[in-house]
């Protein structure tokens, strides 16, 4: 190395310490400015909370505000979701139930919604609707003084808007858009009342239409339907919460709507964090990262055993009626075994349903289904009693319909059949995996084998809809009322219908189809009660459980209450000296 | 030398065009479509309007068009380098990566750092003490280490080390806190750094062993080579001797590592990157294969090509560089 190399490196380091130095001292200047910056959006948010504290009690002396949530104003609800959403705008195909829970009711509203004590619709955005007594006229008149969090009068056109997005053949929402098939035409009255036409009645008609999270006409019209359909975030409605920033991959962030038409929920942000790791979303609970979690079942009888857990965590435990599904096992009619209904009912009987509640599932409060309707719903006949669990009676059973070992090889057979059959289940759900191991067992004691096929999630509905299986479980979600046409009318059999049992039963198809078009609230459920008892009579599945939502929150919010229809977030509220953020 | 990077540079052209016949076939020939994926097995439905639905779908997203004439439409789009639209998220592909290939990056590059960092000077220390304590210690600790599955020991970290039960030393999950915004740039770098500990150690252990193994063969083998009795005869002082010769020579293998590390590491951080849910490009393209997300699948497998060819083609020229008896004028 020679003297003038090494001036070079001299001057090479040199020339880095300065800037590194430089670097140094940009970064403390940055941090300065940060905090200044932070002191300054300190006292712009206190400003606004006493201008805003005045404005109440300006409110307050001019007109009488009973309709207010008790409690403080302020915190925030941190909510745990174990999935990202693929969009924010519930109507398009691509979007899920994390969807749902983000945007309905908090950020877009419809015009009827549920009772939250009872089975009944109540306005929200409508004052008054109603439906014809022959099924054909839906009328709906928006309330006065509504708003968009922008300011902007909700009108008919919106809900016009909307209806025409759903509809329209180029927007990605055709799941959605088939529900309004029956309808024929709409008819606007006036600014704030409209009539739509029915081609047919049909009961759910009603709830359908008043159902549509309205969307604002001013904001999201489009010449383009594909313009709509690339729609993801920046969701503008009319709900209490207003849209703030996705995170991608890490939160969505929803801050209340201080504009909001009606009565404001006390909580300030609503917070939707994404960890995918069931441990790690516990474990963010216990150390306050999140305050709002849906546990995996075991995590859940667990923790809320826990004295300690109990003190700092509301353990809830409801029945959400408007999303309470059910986990069956499906005998796959076109094949030998399962098209007698005896073997069907001696499926049902072989299988423990109180064994797989208590220790596989581990939910004393999980139900034996007995049919396809929300077990405390309208449509459920509550005097139908599940089929006991009863090996012995699964003997006679299939001892009668001519299942027998008559070669003495341990399997029953008939007709030079041996009675050995494929069970479809989806791969790596550990719950799934558990039942299915539960029902090999039985089926074994009885003298039937089984063959367990696990599949992915993809490959399971390519072959469900194929109906490649001969058994198969999978769970069906659920809503306070619903139409069992898909699911159990024979036309659904052919072409990858929903019917992927076989299911066909002339009496249940007329029952279907009466019910449907029967407006009579009473009526309707008398029929349905009896297509209940059918089903109950036939097994077509084994029903084997329906459960209550489980959720932990954290105990600083109170005014946490269980409703006929589930929990309502907007009611709760911290007080004042629990609050966590500002 | 020129050549023969020109000549690599020419390679790499029909090894990707390989590489993404491949990924494509395969992700077209694995059972179910986005389509009946997001439908699901029927339900709200009925038959002959799911049929409708979905081949309106279908044709949305161009997938009802013969496998071939995809194939060539994507094709075109590349060359635009044009990922395509996602399927499940409807926004541009390149989108996404550019949004979560940083974060991957990122925690790849410190645990790079580190496992160098950790192993060269182990790697050296272990062949300086050759079957001395130190040596058959470390030997014994890193295979342990090297056979953890870091699926398991992630979840064991999460377990103990992030909650009140045991140790509440660390956040469960994501890079930063609820509060990071407000946050000024240190108190937030230290937020970052504090969530990075876990999923970079997961990262980082297994790298450990393969790579001080290495560096310690690599130096066992220069320091019984008679250049370096020769340094030693001339009465050279033991640290100039281990250094400045047995070192310098050793270091070759390790470069070739490093190139097929970065893949592997790649690959790796879609298990962390699930375990500490850090939206990264393994998150994505987990998401994406599950999902048929086809676009999506294309895209991360055509970087994930580049990446690995380049770092491929970067090791041999540092290769040439580090070793002047290495001539590729000659195998040209």
């Amino acid at each position: 190395m020679n003297g003038r190399s090494g001036l070079v490196t001299f001057f090479l380091f040199l020339f880095l310490l300065v800037m590194i130095v430089l670097q140094f001292l940009s970064m403390i200047q940055s941090d300065r400015l940060y905090e200044r910056l932070n002191v300054i959006l300190d006292r712009l948010a206190r400003m606004r909370s006493v201008n805003m504290t005045t404005a109440r009690e300006q409110g307050k002396s001019s007109g009488p505000q009973t309709d207010q949530y008790p409690g403080d104003e302020g915190d925030w609800l941190v909510w745990c979701l174990s999935g990202e959403p693929t969009t924010l705008y519930g109507i398009l195909t691509s979007s899920n139930w994390s969807t749902r829970w983000i945007v309905s009711g908090n950020i877009f509203e419809s015009l009827i919604t549920y009772e939250l004590d009872a089975f009944e619709y109540k306005g929200q955005l409508a004052d008054d609707f109603s439906i014809s007594e022959n099924g054909l006229e839906i009328y709906f008149k928006l309330k006065d003084d509504i708003h968009f969090s922008d300011g902007t009068p909700i009108t008919t056109d919106d809900v016009i808007f909307t209806y025409e997005t759903i509809t329209n053949p180029g927007i990605d929402a055709a799941s959605y858009a088939n529900y309004f098939r029956d309808i024929d035409h709409y008819e606007k009255i006036n600014d704030k009342e409209i009539k739509f036409h029915m081609k047919r009645p049909y009961f759910l008609s009603l709830g359908f239409l008043g159902g549509m999270p309205i969307h604002p006409r001013h904001i999201y019209e489009f010449e383009d339907p594909q313009d709509f359909n690339k729609r993801r975030t920046n969701p503008m409605g009319s709900g209490p919460y207003a849209f703030e920033k996705w995170d991608v991959g890490r939160q969505i962030v929803l801050t209340r709507n201080e504009n909001y038409w009606d009565k404001k929920p006390k909580t300030e942000k609503i917070v939707y964090k994404f960890i995918t790791n069931d441990i790690a979303a516990l474990q963010a609970l216990e150390t306050g990262d999140v305050d709002y979690l849906r546990p995996v079942p075991d995590l859940f009888t667990e923790k809320s055993q826990d004295e300690e857990f109990r003190k700092r965590f509301h353990c809830l435990s409801y029945w959400d009626a408007g999303n309470t599904g059910y986990f069956w096992i499906g005998w796959n009619q076109a094949r030998p075994f399962f098209a007698d209904r005896t073997v069907r009912l001696a499926m049902t009987h072989m299988v423990d349903r109180k064994a797989i509640r208590d220790y596989i599932l581990r939910n004393p409060e999980a139900k034996i289904p007995t049919g396809p309707f929300y077990i405390h719903g309208p449509q459920s006949d509550p005097s139908i009693e599940p089929w006991p669990y009863d090996p012995e009676r699964t003997r006679q059973l299939l001892d009668e319909a001519g299942w027998v070992d008559s070669d003495g090889d341990g399997i029953r057979d008939k007709d030079g059949v041996p009675f050995i059959f494929r069970y479809m289940i989806v791969s790596g759900v550990y719950l799934h995996e558990q039942i299915a191991k539960l029902v090999k067992d039985s089926a074994a004691q009885v003298g039937i084998e089984v063959i367990l096929e696990p599949f992915e999630w993809s490959v399971f509905s390519e072959r469900a809809k194929n109906r490649q299986f001969d058994a198969v479980s999978m769970a069906w979600g659920g809503n306070v009322e619903s139409d069992p046409y898909q699911i159990w009318h024979s036309s659904q059999i052919e072409g990858h219908g929903s019917n992927m049992v076989g299911f066909n039963n002339a009496q249940a198809d007329a029952l279907i189809e009466e019910a449907r078009q029967t407006m009579d609230k009473d009526k309707r459920n008398a029929l349905y009660h009896r297509f209940h008892r059918i089903i109950h009579q036939q097994q077509p599945y084994t029903f084997i459980y329906t459960r209550p939502e489980q959720r932990f929150l954290d105990k600083r919010f109170a005014n946490v209450k269980i409703h006929l229809l589930g929990t309502d977030m907007h009611e709760w509220h911290v007080p004042l000296e629990k609050q966590k953020y500002k | 030398m020129t050549t023969y990077i020109v000549r690599r540079l020419l390679l790499i052209i029909p090894t990707l065009l390989g590489i993404t016949i491949m990924v494509f076939a395969v992700s077209r020939v694995a059972p179910g479509d986005p389509v009946s994926l997001a439908m699901g097995p029927g339900g709200q439905l009925d038959a002959e309007r799911a049929a409708d639905v979905r081949e309106a779908r279908m044709r949305l997203y161009g997938l009802d068009k013969p496998v071939h004439v995809q194939y060539w439409v994507w094709l075109k789009r590349i060359t635009r380098l044009d990922f395509g639209d996602s399927i499940k998220y409807h926004r541009p592909v390149i989108e996404l990566i550019k949004v979560k290939l940083p974060i991957t990056l990122m925690l790849n590059i410190i645990a790079f750092v580190i496992i160098y960092a950790v192993s060269l000077p182990l790697g050296v220390l272990t062949a300086v003490k050759h079957k001395q304590f130190l040596d058959r210690a470390s030997s014994v600790a890193l295979f342990m280490l090297w056979s953890l599955p870091s699926m398991w020991v992630g979840q064991m970290l999460i377990g103990y080390l992030c909650g009140p039960t045991f140790f509440n030393w660390f956040p469960p999950a994501g890079l930063s806190s609820n509060y990071a915004e407000q946050l000024a740039f240190f108190p937030w770098l230290g937020d970052r750094l504090w969530h990075l500990v876990l999923p970079v150690t997961c990262l980082t252990y297994a790298g450990f062993a393969y790579l001080t193994k290495q560096v310690r063969a690599g130096m066992l083998d220069s320091l019984r080579a008679d250049y370096v009795r020769t340094a030693r005869a001339k009465g050279l002082s033991n640290t100039v001797v281990i250094f400045r010769h047995a070192f310098r020579n050793s270091v070759i293998p390790v470069i070739t590592i490093m190139a097929t590390l970065l893949p592997a590491m790649l690959a790796g951080s879609v298990i962390i990157e699930r375990i500490f849910s850090i939206p990264g490009m393994g998150l994505l393209a987990f998401e994406a294969v599950t999902t048929r997300d086809y676009n999506v699948v294309m895209a991360v497998a055509t970087i994930g090509g580049v990446l690995n060819l380049a770092g491929l083609l970067l090791a041999d020229i540092a290769y040439a560089i580090a070793d002047p008896r290495i001539s590729f004028e000659s195998t040209v």
